[in-house]
């Protein structure tokens, strides 16, 4: 993985100290809290319902295990022995006190970590596939051209105060799990008739209260121009997004109003014209060292079957959370931060500590966070499977869920976020234990369940197979549910069918969708093919049927 | 980069300047002035200020970024309105001289905002080096001292006026190690006269490509006895490389880049021994190659000083009015930029370097890049 040099870590020390000497200012009373803010925000620290959250960044969601340990030990030392990971691939901190944020990122910077751009109207932590490096349909490793992206974009003089925040998500594989069409800029690694590597660019995708799926506005971007293109539409959105209303303002709405056509016209002329000058080229030379800390996979020493113990939930475990790699002998291990009934993505120091062990002796070194808010070691030797799944057993990460109906993806919620309408994790706690007791989920198969406390979408419900919404109605909180969205290669937002539902009927209703589907499915019909086969109308009887 | 209390001194607001043609103006607009509109004031402005009505409209920054970098602003550009300390170093970077808040300015807070980072990954108007250049091109300690050396003389001169840069070049930095180059084309009175004016006795370079327009040549006369230049030194291309290279004399059909090669880049490069820094006449409206070219640059181990870098046309027009100047022949007939016979034609749009190289991907001869970007196969001498 990517390894700080001079410049890098000189940066990030640098903010250390200026957001340190901003604290002190704000403790001190020389800053009043509305001063505070704006500042406080550029660096990932929110004022929440209950107190200060800081968000860290993982960049691109790849972490070592020491990396990994310093999460944890923070967890530990400075919050209340807890952190949850993210739709975003990042981390949450709930309860960190503002004396300590200094503290904090002093420590991170130790493992070449920072919060720097994760909260703010700039270009956030860029995302990608969690399975980069490793993934058998991979045409090219994304992860250096998203550290490019990240150097970049860090502390932009130009784009640090757009209309809005603005999200970049980058693949290298056939299929998309990064969600790339959901994002303010979609980029996917692609190869033209003469081999050469480039990017097919889709802008003016993303979810909150008005969600789109990206145009492609360029079928083939040679690497070198990648900075070029990027800033010459970063600067038509900072120039002409809107700013008189904050949920008009997120880049989707200006590619909608001009037309993919026109906004495509209006880059590729202020791209001819920025890259006429030539100084924001990428130099060979450059991407070159960047792809050099991104070897290929290590080869498995021995890429002979393993002969596995006949343990049934073992087996179970392989068959979910075991994914195929591109080298024989190797797998990725997804670790379900989805245990039955508990809060999606959050992860104990103990827990954090102990998967940073299992990289270090099984896996290479490597972790990654997932936007379904798990955690992959990517290369683990078939050999080791077992010890790793025991490993993970011990400390409750052994959950057989991966990508099941139970693998739910659900945003803070009314329980921490001072933005949500309603609750998120308790809503997601009921529906995966009256699923896991329902014994349909190995009946279900492929069925993707996610859950928004607010319009905003941070728990993606939008491209969730079924989606949950809370909304505020009257001072109650409701859930609508949406049926048939896709963050994949068929990506699609999810239609909301008819009107919300009490919390305590929501588990009920997505148990009879899921029976709904089993009495309506053609043999081998994933759950969103019938859906799109037969359309909504069986699902939203079930839904209602009770009422 | 300064502060300035109380929202700095007032300007005159964009609108009120509309119909009018007053020079060295000084003009506050919003950030949200199109692009076009603010360019065609910045080409009379001699002070812009762009206001920002709350510190989240990022606009400023872009309009500031192009006007530097596309309009080729070089006068003073201040921030005025809601800006906040942590904001400064992001104008800094993107072109702005100076700010004027609405707050209070608490000088502690401001100043160390100011230089918050020391590392910068973008390239920007202020020049910095990025990160990534610092990487790809690793200096010796020379090369640090030059990359210093610039940065400290563009500060220096920026907004200086020509004659003062080119005194400052003779006499100051690079006393006796100085030439002007000169294509005795089209705009060439203007340099010339400029250098001229400070002493006759700084070296004119002109590089006789052997496919002149006889106009040239006797424009060449005409401009060194007005001017009483006394020390043009005509360089030719080698006569063995011609005739091994070029011995039907139409390499410029097929192979315009070898063409420049054999006869503009190597040339200048043989005649370049003895000199540290060469004056050229290029100015940024030219080519989009030239939109960011700064006043100091250093190529293969020589300075070049381009003293009327920010000049905009019109400037051009009124000095050859002012010094009554006499224009190439072929300015008349059309021709806006004027190189070679084979080469050059009539300007069809407008555009100064339109009639250069035209219905060809070629904007530059070449002797402008460093030897190893030059376009076309370029040998170097030895």
């Amino acid at each position: 993985m990517y390894q700080y040099d001079e410049y890098d870590a000189t940066l990030v020390r640098e903010r250390v100290e200026q957001f340190r000497h901003q604290v002190d200012r704000r403790l001190t009373g020389r800053l009043t809290e509305d001063q505070f803010k704006p500042l406080r925000l550029m660096n990932g620290v929110y004022l929440q319902l209950h107190a200060y959250m800081l968000r860290v960044a993982i960049p691109y969601g790849v972490l070592s295990g020491k990396q990994m340990r310093t999460l944890g030990h923070i967890a530990r030392r400075y919050d209340r022995n807890y952190g949850h990971f993210t739709t975003r691939q990042n981390i949450q901190y709930n309860w960190p006190a503002l004396v300590d944020i200094p503290d904090i990122l002093g420590q991170l910077a130790d493992v070449e970590m920072h919060a720097i751009q994760t909260s703010g109207n700039c270009i956030r932590n860029v995302t990608s596939d969690p399975y980069a490096g490793a993934a058998a349909d991979e045409i090219e490793d994304p992860r250096p051209w998203c550290e490019i992206i990240r150097q970049w974009s860090t502390f932009h003089p130009e784009f640090s105060f757009l209309p809005r925040k603005f999200k970049i998500a980058v693949t290298g594989a056939a299929e998309d799990r990064a969600a790339i069409r959901a994002h303010d800029i979609g980029l996917k690694v692609v190869k033209n008739d003469a081999g050469e590597t480039g990017f097919a660019v889709f802008p003016g995708g993303g979810q909150g209260r008005t969600p789109r799926i990206a145009p492609l506005i360029r079928e083939f971007l040679p690497v070198q121009e990648l900075l070029a293109y990027l800033t010459a539409i970063l600067r038509v959105y900072n120039l002409h997004g809107r700013r008189d209303n904050m949920y008009k303002a997120r880049i989707k709405i200006l590619v909608e109003s001009l037309g993919a056509d026109e906004f495509r016209r209006q880059v590729e002329e202020e791209y001819e014209k920025i890259a006429a000058d030539g100084s924001l080229a990428l130099p060979d030379e450059e991407i070159e060292r960047i792809r050099g800390f991104f070897p290929p996979p290590p080869q498995a020493e021995s890429a002979e079957p393993v002969q596995f113990s006949d343990d049934a939930d073992f087996a179970l475990w392989r068959k979910h959370n075991v994914r195929p790699h591109k080298v024989a002998g190797l797998k990725s291990v997804v670790i379900s931060l989805k245990p039955i009934g508990g809060t999606p993505g959050d992860a104990t120091s103990e827990q954090m500590e102990a998967v940073a062990d299992l990289a270090e002796q099984y896996g290479f070194d490597e972790v990654r966070v997932t936007m379904e808010q798990n955690l992959i070691l990517p290369h683990v030797r078939e050999a080791d499977l077992e010890a790793v799944w025991r490993a993970l057993a011990d400390i409750g990460f052994a959950t057989p869920n991966a990508y099941t109906a139970t693998d739910i993806v659900a945003c803070p919620g009314l329980d921490y976020c001072s933005l949500a309408n309603a609750r998120s994790i308790p809503i997601s706690q009921e529906i995966s234990t009256r699923l896991d007791k329902s014994g349909l989920i190995e009946d279900v198969g492929d069925v993707t369940i996610k859950i928004s406390g607010c319009i905003n979408a941070c728990g993606h419900h939008h491209i969730a197979h079924i989606g949950v919404l809370g909304v505020d109605k009257k001072g109650e909180e409701f859930y609508q549910i949406t049926l048939g969205g896709s963050h994949s290669d068929d990506a699609d937002i999810g239609s909301i069918v008819g009107k919300g539902l009490p919390g305590e009927d929501v588990p009920a209703a997505i148990e009879r969708i899921l029976r709904a589907y089993l009495a309506t499915r053609s043999d081998g019909e994933r759950f969103l093919d019938t859906l799109r086969r037969v359309g909504e109308e069986p699902f939203k009887e079930a839904i209602y049927e009770a009422a | 980069m300064r502060l300035l209390e109380n929202g700095g001194d007032p300007a005159t607001p964009l609108e009120s300047l509309a119909g009018t043609n007053q020079s060295d103006v000084v003009v506050e607009m919003p950030g949200d002035t199109p692009f076009e509109t603010a360019a065609d004031i910045a080409a009379r402005a001699s002070r812009i200020d762009i206001r920002f009505p709350k510190f989240r409209d990022g606009r400023g920054f872009s309009l500031g970024a192009m006007l530097r970098e596309r309009a080729g602003f070089t006068g003073e550009m201040r921030a005025v309105g809601d800006v906040l300390p942590d904001q400064v170093f992001f104008l800094k970077r993107v072109g702005f001289d100076a700010v004027a808040p609405e707050a209070d300015i608490n000088d502690e807070e401001w100043s160390q905002a100011v230089n918050a980072f020391t590392v910068v990954y973008q390239p920007a108007a202020d020049g910095e080096e990025t990160a990534i250049r610092k990487r790809t091109a690793p200096h010796g300690d020379q090369d640090r001292e030059v990359q210093d050396r610039l940065k400290k003389l563009n500060e220096r001169y920026r907004g200086a006026s020509a004659q003062d840069i080119i005194k400052a070049a003779w006499t100051e930095l690079f006393p006796g190690r100085l030439a002007v180059m000169s294509s005795f084309g089209a705009e060439a009175a203007v340099s010339l006269h400029l250098a001229a004016s400070v002493d006759p006795n700084i070296p004119v370079l002109f590089l006789d490509t052997e496919r002149h327009f006889a106009q040239t040549e006797q424009y060449r006369q005409t401009l060194t006895d007005k001017l009483g230049l006394k020390d043009v030194r005509i360089i030719k291309p080698d006569a063995e490389e011609a005739a091994e290279e070029d011995a039907k004399g139409d390499l410029w059909r097929t192979d315009p880049d070898a063409c420049c090669a054999l006869r503009k880049v190597r040339p200048l490069a043989y005649a370049l021994d003895g000199y540290d820094a060469l004056i050229t006449g290029r100015k940024r409206f030219q080519a989009s190659t030239r939109m960011r070219l700064p006043i100091f640059e250093y190529l293969d181990g020589r300075y070049r000083v381009n003293p009327m870098a920010d000049w905009a046309p019109e400037q051009v027009q009124a000095y050859f009015k002012e010094h009554d100047l006499p224009t190439h022949p072929l300015v008349d007939l059309g021709y806006n930029s004027i190189g070679c016979w084979p080469c050059t034609q009539p300007s069809s749009d407008g555009g100064v370097r339109s009639g250069r190289w035209a219905g060809r991907d070629k904007t530059e001869c070449g002797i402008h890049f460093s030897f190893g970007d030059a376009p076309g196969k370029v040998r170097r001498a030895g």
